[in-house]
This record gives structure tokens, sequence and C-alpha cells, in this order.
């Protein structure tokens, strides 16, 4: 097929020089006009050269309907209009325009050569997979070998691995138990979330929760904040959510490369918002979300039920709430749900298990020494929960927010690594995640007062050199570095996402544009606004690298110093649980301190002489202080927001 | 009937520069500005006083998490 390429600017051509370029790999012979042309020469050589198809382009935007207007005229008087097919392109031209003027198709800015082809064959097949993108789950984590690297690490890492699982060999909690009943009641359940029943709790389940969780079940009283949301509205909210996925033809974030896929968080507090804010964030092209639940039910024994939503930050999890949210997801989208620092972290990796989540989340460090829980109780439940994990195929990540209340990386990371042998040991699949942030730690050690490049990348350097897992920066990439202004928020992400791309991470988790901005929710807007930072960044960065500065290598070495002498005191420690209470991997001076609740439940599963059942009996933690490994190091308590 | 106020999701955001002397005429400007909108419960996102103005967004809300959504009614 013989097509004519003219330009309608007096210099602008480079576009049809781009769709003659591409269009002759295709086969096609193309002549290009010169630019500066009238368009009655464009009518008299598109009949000289006896051409199948016209593509007239003009870049400058201003006047350009009249202009178009007479090209169709003047074309129609030479009687080339309806005998040779004519399209249109430039900055200002869509499709609306073209066709509302008669032409077969016109072409903005964003046009791929894939839907001129299909428009050249009348074929619109050709460019289904630009214009209608279908995404597969990709298999997540990506292959590693989960080897740790460096053998004096690996030692350390053992031996606090085999302490941790003899301590808890014989204890057991009322998190473990409820766990226990919840997983056995499931197997029970029917029904779909158009016409819900509440899960069949019992005496025995409510026997091991806080009254407040009893009185919900019993008497019927929500938490403060918390309203139980109507089957209408149910409802009503699936169809939108019909209508949603019909439209749905997710963007694809990636460029060259094909990782680091890209999560949202979300936990507006409402599960039909956060649906609301997945569908935003997948057809932006999100890859992947997490659930973030709220404060107060991470200390509170037992989990509520039904649809529920909540006035505050963190969406209530129920069964009920996560089987809302999982019928909202796409096929392709994975899901996280985080189990790890609260009281009810065993049952939560069972109901995100059983409901198909692909992922969760655990560490018992941070859990306990910035989360709120007490170390030994949580030590507990957090190898359960990673036991339950390895159950049902979820892999889990490792978060390190205890940054943000001023641990230094060393000694997060230390944990990170704890948990992640700990996780492998167990079976399942661990994630590390280290947080990109500009934390009080490295504020107060000005750190990062040239560039935020060089010592995020000793991070992630440091753990890529001590061992083979899988890497996923968040939770958000760039945390505090964000700013109210959204262009400036968004940039920080993107460029901490493009920074991840070069590191050769697994994944990052992003922010949205309302990231620093506290006086009200996170809007669905400012999903998307992140999201085409993103976008942009990776198709601007490519498959090139930033290069480290030359402080990188130092700091990766001490950083692994410092990681293998908070190992070596841990190890050294009588317990794990012990080297909690004791601060070694964070203490009050660097802003943390052992969580309370949930303290003095542990109960020990001892055989009894002379009867024929295990019997339980509360558990005492040696109190008595343990030495630092270090001495403790000052830093800022400031903007503590730990997740 | 649904009104197109009613299909935003959260919020409408509102992003512009106003012509002012201190950031203190700003926040008046944009109160009026929201008043005359009939979009009094706002909030300003971001503002930014230089030179000649200042460089703002602000932000109403229609719907936060846990209302009866509009969105939802028929």
């Amino acid at each position: 097929m013989k097509i004519l390429l003219a330009p309608l600017d007096p210099v602008h051509d480079a576009g049809l020089k781009l769709i003659k370029r591409k269009l002759e790999v295709l086969g096609y012979e193309c002549i290009l006009l010169p630019p500066d042309i009238t368009v009655e020469e464009i009518g008299e050589a598109a009949l000289a050269e006896k051409t199948e198809m016209i593509f007239v382009g003009r870049t400058v935007g201003y006047g350009v309907e009249q202009l178009f207007q007479r090209v169709k005229e003047v074309l129609t008087r030479q009687g080339v209009f309806g005998k040779i097919r004519v399209a249109i392109g430039g900055m200002a031209v869509n499709d609306e325009l073209a066709k509302s003027l008669g032409f077969e198709a016109g072409y903005g800015p964003h046009t791929r050569i894939e839907e001129i082809h299909a428009l050249i064959e009348r074929n619109p097949e050709l460019a289904l997979h630009i214009t209608h993108p279908v995404k597969e789950k990709p298999v997540f984590p990506f292959p590693h070998d989960y080897e740790v690297k460096i053998p004096e690490t690996k030692t350390y890492l053992d031996q606090i691995v085999d302490g941790i699982l003899d301590w808890v060999a014989d204890k057991t909690s009322p998190g473990v138990r409820r766990a226990q009943i919840t997983e056995a009641q499931l197997q029970d359940v029917h029904g779909s979330v158009e016409n819900y029943t509440a899960l069949p709790f019992t005496p025995d389940y409510l026997a091991q929760c806080d009254q407040s969780v009893a009185d919900f079940f019993q008497k019927n009283i929500c938490p403060p904040s918390v309203r139980q949301i109507t089957q209408d509205e149910v409802t009503a909210y699936l169809r939108r959510i019909d209508i949603a996925k019909k439209n749905f033809h997710p963007r694809v974030l990636q460029h060259e490369r094909k990782k680091p896929l890209v999560f949202v968080q979300y936990g507006t507090g409402c599960p039909m918002m956060d649906g609301m804010h997945i569908k935003v964030s997948e057809s932006w092209g999100a890859d992947g979300v997490l659930h973030f639940d709220p404060a107060w039910g991470a200390r509170t024994e037992g989990l509520l039920d039904g649809f529920l939503t909540n006035a505050e930050d963190g969406t209530p999890v129920t069964y009920a709430n996560l089987s809302l949210i999982k019928r909202s997801l796409d096929r392709a989208t994975l899901w996280t749900v985080r189990a790890h620092r609260g009281l009810n972290t065993p049952e939560i990796a069972v109901l995100s298990g059983f409901l198909g989540a692909d992922l969760t989340k655990i560490n018992i460090g941070y859990g306990s020494i910035c989360g709120g829980t007490d170390p030994a109780r949580l030590t507990v439940d957090g190898v359960e929960a990673m036991r339950i994990a390895a159950r049902y195929k979820m892999a889990f990540d490792i978060p390190t927010n205890e940054e943000l209340a001023g641990v230094p990386p060393h000694k997060a990371f230390a944990g990170m690594l704890i948990m992640a042998q700990l996780g492998r040991r167990l079976g399942a699949k661990p994630i590390l995640k280290p947080l990109l942030c500009h934390g009080p730690f490295i504020m107060v050690q000005g750190l990062m007062e040239q560039n935020y490049v060089d010592y995020n990348f000793a991070k992630i350097r440091a753990l890529q050199t001590i061992a083979d897992f899988p890497i996923w920066p968040g939770e958000p990439i760039g945390f505090m570095t964000h700013d109210e202004e959204k262009v400036k928020s968004a940039a920080t992400t993107a460029l901490h996402a493009a920074l991840c791309a070069s590191l050769g991470v697994d994944a990052v988790t992003t922010a949205s544009t309302d990231e620093a901005f506290s006086r009200g929710p996170i809007t669905s807007a400012g999903r998307a606004g992140a999201l085409h930072g993103i976008e942009e960044t990776f198709r601007f960065f490519g498959e090139t690298d930033i290069a480290p500065g030359v402080r990188v290598k130092d700091w990766t070495e001490k950083l692994i110093l410092e990681i293998n002498q908070t190992l070596k005191a841990v190890a050294a420690a009588p317990s794990f649980v012990e080297a909690l209470y004791a601060g070694i991997l964070g203490n009050k001076e660097d802003g943390v301190y052992p969580g309370r609740a949930g303290k003095n439940s542990v109960v020990s599963l001892t055989p009894p002489k002379n009867l024929g059942r295990w019997d339980l009996h509360p558990v005492a933690v040696r109190k008595k202080p343990l030495a630092r490994a270090k001495p403790a190091r000052s830093a800022a308590t400031a903007a503590r927001r730990c997740r | 009937m649904t009104t197109a106020r009613d299909t935003i999701v959260d919020a409408l955001d509102i992003e512009s520069f106003l012509l002012c002397e201190s950031e203190k005429e700003a926040k008046e400007l944009i109160a009026q500005l929201m008043q005359s909108l009939g979009l009094a419960r706002h909030v300003i996102v971001s503002l930014d006083f230089n030179g000649p103005g200042a460089h703002f967004r602000v932000r109403a809300y229609m719907n936060k998490p846990g209302d009866n959504y509009t969105w939802l009614q028929k």
C-alpha cells in the first residue's frame, strides 16, 4: 500500500518522519512531502502518486479546526476526499475532532504506531494490546536463591533463628488460639458479599477476646468511629465496581525494565472507598495494593466481623471487609494484607490466606518495639503467622518503618534479616522491605544533606551484598521527602522509584501526592498523580542507571559492619525476646520501646506430670536489663509515624 | 437525579494562582472564593506565597471515608 504523509507546518514534520520510518518497517511504501506546502499540493501529490491513504499532520495547535475544515474543502474540490482515505494528526488533534470534521481518524501526541497500523488495515485487533492492554498477575516475588552470602552474618542469623524456634516451641497465646478457631470455622463458611452472613463466632472464640469485641458481637456495640455498612450500600457499591471493571484498560508503568512492580497502600477506613482507590490505582498502572488496618485493631484481642467502615485511618480487618475488597480487585492485581504488628497477627494471616491474598506482612521486631505489641507475645504470634503464610503460600514482606521513629538503619536491617532467615526456615518466602526515607537518624547524622541518592544506594547495596532475598522498598518510598505541593510530591516519589529501578529491586510501594498532607483523607486523584509521575520517570530513564556517588562504597561497608555487630549482640543475648526488651534492635534513645499490648498473655505449654493433657501457664520473661550492644546514639523522635 | 458533583469520588481540588500581598490575604481570598462557589467546607492543601501572589491548591471534600457516599445514591 502506498501512503502519503503531508506536513502542514512550515517546519515541524518530525512526527510524520517518525511514522514514515515505522510504517516502512511494517512494509508500506511511504511518500513524505516536504514542509511548507499548500493544501492544494497535497491533493495533487496524492492523485499523481495514486496513494491509497493520506496522513495530514499539523503540529501547531491554534486554529487547527479551521485549518482542517479548509483541508477537507480543498481535497473535496480536487476529488480526493471520498476517493482516498484521509486521517489527520497533531498536538491539538484527537479522534473526536477528526470525526466531527469528516476525517477517518485523528491522532494526538501519544499515538502509538500500532494504532495507525490498525487504522490502515482496518483491523482494531492490531492495536488491542495498546488500546486495551491485559495485565497478567506476575509471579511474585521474582526468583531469588535466599542465600546469606556473608558467612559471619549467616552464622549469627542461624544461631538467632534456632533460639527463636526453641523459645516458642512450648508457648502459645490467645492470638494463636483464635487463629486456630477461625481457620476451623472458615471451612464451613458459605455465602457471598451480596448476601453476607456473619461468621459463626463461638463462645470459645469470644473467651479469647477483649471485652470490646465481645460487646460488638453480643450487644452490637461498635467501637468509636466505626459504623456498620448496610447491605444496600454494598449492593450499590458492587454495581459501581462492575461498571469500573467493564471500562478497565490498565496502564503499564514499566518501560524497558520489567521491575520494580509498583504497589499502592490503601486503608482509607472504609472498604468501599478503598475499593474506589484500588480501581483508580489499578487503572493508572499499580501492580499491587496493600491493606492497612487501624492502629486500635492491632491492640485489641480479637477481630470484629461484618462490613465496617472507620472514620479514621485504617480499614478494619474483617472477613466481610476483606471479601468485599477481594471482589473489587482486578485478577492481575497482587494483594497484600498486613498482619505484622498486633495482637491479631496469626488470625489476620489466616483470613488473608483463606481469602486468596498473595502476600502478607510480618515483622516481630518492628511490631514489638514500634508497633506497641509486647515482644514475647509478638514473637509467639509472629512465628505462627509465618507458618500460616507458608501454608497458604503467601510471601511476606518485612517492613522496617522503625526508622521513622529514629532507629538507625543497621538495627532495623538486622531485625529484618532475622525475620527473613526465620521465615525461610519456616518454609515461607520473605521479602526485605527497607525504607527509603529521610528519617530522623539520617537527618541528625546529615547523611542526605547533599542528595537523596547516595545513602539510599548504600542501604540497598548493603542488603544485596549480604543476601539474595527479594527487596521491596516501602512504605512508601521517599517517606519524609514529600511536600504538600503535589508536583514536588509526585516528583520525589517518582525519582525514588527510578532509583529503585536502577538498583534492581523487585517492587516499590508508592505514596500518593497527598502523602505530606495531614489535614484530611488521601484522595483518589492523589493516587493517580503519583502513578503518572512514576510512569514518566520510568519512561525517562528506561534502562539507564543512576550512578552511585563516591561515598556509597564506604557507607555500604559501614552498614554491613554495623549490621553484623548488631546481629552478634542479639545472638549473644539469652533470647531474641530478651534482646528486644533490652533494646538491641532499637531503644528509647532511638525513639522506640517495647510494646505493652498483650503483655503477660503468652502461655506455656508444659506437659504436666500426671495428667493426660498439656496445661497452660503464664510465661515470665526475665526483667533483668541486658547490657546494650553498642553505645546508644542520639536520634530525633520527631515525626514518628510508624505503620 | 445524580449531579456531576455527586459523581466525585472524594474531593474537588482547585489549583490556581491569585494576586495578593501576603499569605494571610491569600487565605482570606481563598475562603471568599470557595464561599462564592458554594464550597464552604474546604481545606487549603498547599499555599506558596511569593512575589506577585500565591500558588495554591484548595480542597473541598465531597465524600469522606465512612460517609453515605453520593456516588452510591441512585
